[in-house]
């Protein structure tokens, strides 16, 4: 499985079905209550895409969530 | 998955890894300056590079189900088909490559965004509401945990609306689940855990994860068996005494052991834990580092694989069974719903265990301890406990004899195990019923495999039906109907069986038609009032509504179709020789043919006279069927016989009839015949000696010197005719007709065939005791025998006698005749040559034959009167009290007791001869 095809810049793939997909995957997000941006989505999906482990990612948006809750708070 | 190195990934441009990271910690932490976000962004960028390959395999299915399962266990159902909805688009949309890694990593996230203090009341309230819907079964009551009291019933409930099994086991166990941790294991993330660390320990705790949790979890036993100090400690003397080689370090993660156990609870080796066949039982690798009390818990779990194996080995082994019968399937059938709701446990233990294995975050707040396991499993052990006793119990048993088995389980002290059995025994009885349903409402034997209480043997003919085609199968009665009641079953199949094919009667007999029964008959549709008959007697009217249907028509049929009364009138009136002038006649026209010997009787001629008796008498009024089967019989020749021993009346029966007058009863009758025709030839007799008495008393006056022997002769013959008066009348009255009345009762007051039949053989057995021809009796019917036999003699004696004394009259009467004859002519009337002639004759006449007969009537009277006296005191010895009062009547002015020194005190002799047996 090639880096090329799993690219969701794939020039095959029209600007259509892309929206679709990223439809789909905000309905979800949306379900699930994971709090995510559409833009964060779509770039956690190009992410995901380039193999990057998701386990990784998730933990690291979790820190980085507590650090802005953190930051936050003081402030606020 | 992907190949890219991380090196690869960062030098790409807009679009590299290491961008995209940036825009992410950017957006993720709003917007700030990048001096804020690098460190955050270096920090991203080390984590996600340290971990690039995912610690879980990648399964895109296993991530949906367990979104679809949270959304499930939050409650919103709705939601969990809207995501599969989405979830299936996405995968017919084809176009993410990496579809998991998204999924998973939603997941990961999900709820995440409610811990942030926006809305932090509501993911408090969620956190409640979890456990309560965190199961699989539907709604269980929270108590149930709290109280056993409680949750037997709430299982004793359970079992009655579908199944007892396990199932209802784990509802309790699966309802309380989430109680004892607050959180049920992959439902949240913790928030105090996540928010409370800093950036540094992040990398540790990742790590931590990574590694998959086992490591915090070797603690757990230890601190399980720490908790308990004083088991241990006992368990640690135990261990030292007896396996020193047995490895009790700390190795072993609690996971697995749990991993295993599930494993063994399916009657599958584990890892560890595998089946020993020297003990019978699993047992763990002694070489495992496992603290003593793991083990032994850890043994003690196992026996629930030990035992599901065993019963699921019956039940294939079983199954397969084809002569196993139909009760033996429906146990097999219900064991193995309880075994399927094993299984339900089973998933569910193991859907908890793949939990913790797929734990992502939580540790050991939501692993499977053994502890816990061994909470859940235990009702499930002592229902498969029960169910393996049972299976031990039922092994070589099959239909009725299995139901037994079970049923005397149910006799169990603990509640629930008897509810246990009693659901087992409900569907184990259930064929029974079937079959029981058939058998006494329409006679039908369904019955391949031999289960059921009733037996029929298909080669006994129809004549036979009634009394050897169907027996009890004693062993096959269960043990919950009562031995009456399972012959009152047997009765009403065959008295179905007996009206349809015997009878040839296809009416429909009415019984289960009836409004009121139907009314009963909701709890008759089921196997309960087998089972609660202490309770309420449903059964016991079911069966007693059919009995007496069944035996109502049976009756009627007989009665009114077969003439049964009628015949047994017949029997009376003909074989038992009630109707008396028919007999006598018989007896007049058949005088001369039945002195003749045995050989010379033709049956032809015989039936023909016996014709003539009919046409002549008050039986020719009988009905033509009754007199169409009455016939001559003539019983088997022995030499010397003459044809009062051979002759005998018969009576024809077929059909129903014949099952009470059967063949044994016939010949029963024939014997009593003989003995009745005997005793009436007897009374026939002394009538014509008495008759030739009177005529000749006037004739033989003439002959002075014969008077004393006349005398002589009559008193003898009154001796004869006293005696045989008494006995036809014993016979004919205190035998008979009382017999007979009785049973004419009995017989109109009978309820059922059986109760006819039963009367019929005592009215036989009555009448052959009373009539001597019993076994006890055998010295007497010779005794009595003896006395016929003088009496016959005596009959030949008198009538050579009484002719000898007519010539002599005759002679004597001529000689005088001739003497006038000369004196009317004149001449002497006799010469001196002829009186002497005339002398000397007389003096023949005196000297020789009224000597001799004197003599011969002496040893007649003589020997009359021993044997008659003899014949007493066998009477007087006799169990049978009207015998014995017999014996009172013969002697009524006590002549014979005043010569026979034994009747004197017949209760003493009695005593006496008692002492010598």
């Amino acid at each position: 499985m090639g880096a090329e095809s799993g690219q969701s810049k794939d020039p095959n793939l029209s600007l259509a079905e892309q929206r679709e997909v990223m439809d789909t995957l905000q309905q979800i997000s949306a379900l699930l209550n994971t709090g995510l941006t559409p833009e964060m989505l779509s770039t956690i999906v190009q992410l995901c895409e380039l193999g990057v482990n998701p386990e990784a990612l998730a933990s690291v948006i979790r820190e980085l969530r507590s650090v802005a809750a953190a930051l936050e708070s003081p402030g606020g | 998955m992907a190949t890219k190195t991380p090196k690869e990934v960062r030098d790409t441009e807009n679009n590299s890894p290491a961008a995209l990271l940036h825009q992410l910690v950017k957006a993720t932490l709003g917007a700030k300056k990048d001096a804020d976000i690098s460190q955050h962004f270096q920090y991203a960028v080390r984590v996600v590079s340290s971990n690039f390959a995912p610690s879980i395999e990648s399964d895109e299915f296993h991530v949906a189900e367990r979104i679809k399962r949270k959304l499930a266990r939050e409650g919103r159902e709705s939601d969990a088909a809207y995501f599969s909805e989405l979830h299936r688009k996405l995968q017919s949309q084809g176009k993410l490559q990496n579809r998991w890694a998204i999924l998973y990593f939603l997941l990961s996230l999900a709820d995440s965004n409610k811990e942030t203090k926006q809305k932090p009341s509501s993911a408090v309230i969620f956190g409640r509401g979890l456990p309560n819907l965190a199961t699989s079964t539907p709604f269980v009551p929270r108590n149930l945990h709290q109280t056993p009291v409680a949750s037997e019933i709430g299982s004793y409930s359970h079992s009655g609306t579908q199944s007892s099994g396990i199932g209802s086991g784990i509802s309790s166990i699966s309802g309380p689940t989430p109680t004892p941790h607050s959180y049920a294991p992959g439902n949240l993330t913790t928030p105090g855990v996540t928010v409370a660390h800093d950036p540094q320990s992040v990398g540790s705790r990742l790590a931590q994860m990574l590694i998959g949790g086992s490591q915090s979890h070797v603690t757990n036993p230890n601190l399980a068996s720490a908790s308990r100090g004083q088991v241990s400690e006992v368990t640690k003397r135990n261990a030292s005494a007896l396996s020193p080689e047995e490895n009790t370090s700390f190795e072993l993660a609690e996971v697995a052991i749990v991993r295993d156990l599930v494993y063994v609870f399916q009657g599958i080796d584990g890892k560890l834990i595998k089946y020993s066949y020297n003990e019978d039982a699993y047992r763990m690798d002694s070489q495992v580092g496992v603290p003593r009390p793991v083990r032994d818990l850890v043994h003690k779990l196992a026996e629930l694989g030990w035992l599901f194996c065993k019963v699921k080995k019956y039940v294939e082994k079983k199954s397969q069974d084809k002569s196993f019968g139909l009760v033996g399937q429906s146990f097999t059938a219900a064991l193995q719903q309880e075994l399927t709701e094993y299984y339900r446990l089973l998933a569910v233990l193991e859907a908890q265990q793949q939990e913790t294995d797929d734990a992502i975050e939580e540790t050991s707040t939501s692993a499977l301890t053994l502890f816990q396991l061994s909470v859940w499993t235990f009702d499930p052990l002592h229902r498969m406990k029960q169910l393996a006793i049972l299976v031990d119990g039922c092994k070589d048993k099959k239909g009725g004899a299995l139901a037994s088995a079970i049923h005397s389980y149910t006799l169990h002290g603990d509640r629930s195990v008897r509810a246990l059995v009693s659901h087992i025994l409900k569907l184990v009885a259930f064929p029974l019923w079937k079959m029981l349903d058939k058998w006494i409402y329409d006679g039908l034997l369904e019955d391949k495999y031999h289960e059921f209480f009733v037996a029929a043997d298909p080669s006994v003919k129809e004549e036979k039906l009634w009394h050897e085609k169907y027996t009890l199968r004693k062993s096959m009665v269960p043990s919950f109907i009562k031995m009456d009641q399972a012959r009152q079953i047997l009765l009403i199949g065959k008295s179905i069986n007996f009206l349809r094919q015997v009878c040839k009667d296809h009416t429909p007999i009415i019984g289960k038609g009836t409004e009121e029964v139907i009314e009963k008959h909701s709890k008759y549709e089921n196997t309960e009032m087998f089972l609660d008959q202490d309770l309420d007697n449903t059964f016991q009217e079911v069966i007693d509504k059919a009995y007496q249907d069944t035996s109502r028509k049976l009756l009627d049929v007989l009665h009114q179709r077969f003439k049964f009364l009628d015949h047994l009138k017949a029997m009376r009136r003909y074989l038992l020789l009630g109707q008396g002038d028919f007999i006598k006649h018989l007896m007049d026209l058949l005088q001369s043919d039945l002195v003749k010997q045995a050989q010379v009787l033709y049956l032809h001629n015989l039936t023909g006279v016996l014709e003539t008796a009919i046409r002549a008498t008050n039986a020719q009024y009988d009905d033509s069927e009754i007199l169409d089967r009455l016939d001559v019989r003539l019983l088997e020749l022995s030499p010397g016989d003459t044809g009062w021993d051979v002759f005998s009346l018969d009576y024809h029966v077929d059909g129903p009839i014949s099952t009470v007058f059967t063949p044994q009863c016939k010949i029963l009758y024939l014997r009593v015949f003989n003995f009745l025709w005997r005793a009436k030839r007897m009374e026939y007799i002394l009538t014509q000696v008495w008759k030739d008495q009177m005529c000749n008393a006037r004739l033989l006056k003439d002959i002075p010197e014969l008077s004393p022997l006349l005398h002589h002769m009559h008193t003898l013959a009154s001796e004869m005719v006293h005696f045989i008066h008494q006995m036809q009348y014993y016979i004919n009255f205190e035998v008979m007709e009382c017999s007979y009345d009785e049973l004419w009762k009995r017989v109109n007051k009978a309820n059922d065939l059986d109760h006819i039949i039963s009367a019929h053989e005592v009215f036989l057995d009555t009448i052959l005791k009373r009539s001597l021809l019993d076994e006890e009796s055998q010295p007497l019917l010779t005794q009595l025998r003896v006395i016929f036999d003088l009496i016959v003699q005596f009959e030949g004696m008198q009538e050579e006698f009484f002719k000898t004394s007519l010539e002599e009259l005759e002679r004597r009467k001529s000689a005088e005749r001739a003497i006038e004859e000369r004196t009317e002519m004149g001449k002497w009337g006799t010469t001196e040559l002829e009186e002497k002639e005339k002398k000397r004759l007389h003096q023949e006449f005196q000297r020789n034959f009224i000597p001799s007969e004197r003599a011969k009537l002496r040893v007649l009277s003589q020997t009359l009167q021993d044997m008659v006296q003899k014949f007493l005191v066998m009477l007087t010895a006799h169990s049978d009290d009207s015998l014995r009062l017999l014996a009172v009547r013969l002697d009524f002015n006590e002549v014979y007791k005043a010569r026979e020194p034994k009747l004197r005190s017949p209760v003493a002799y009695m005593k006496r001869k008692k002492r010598e047996y």
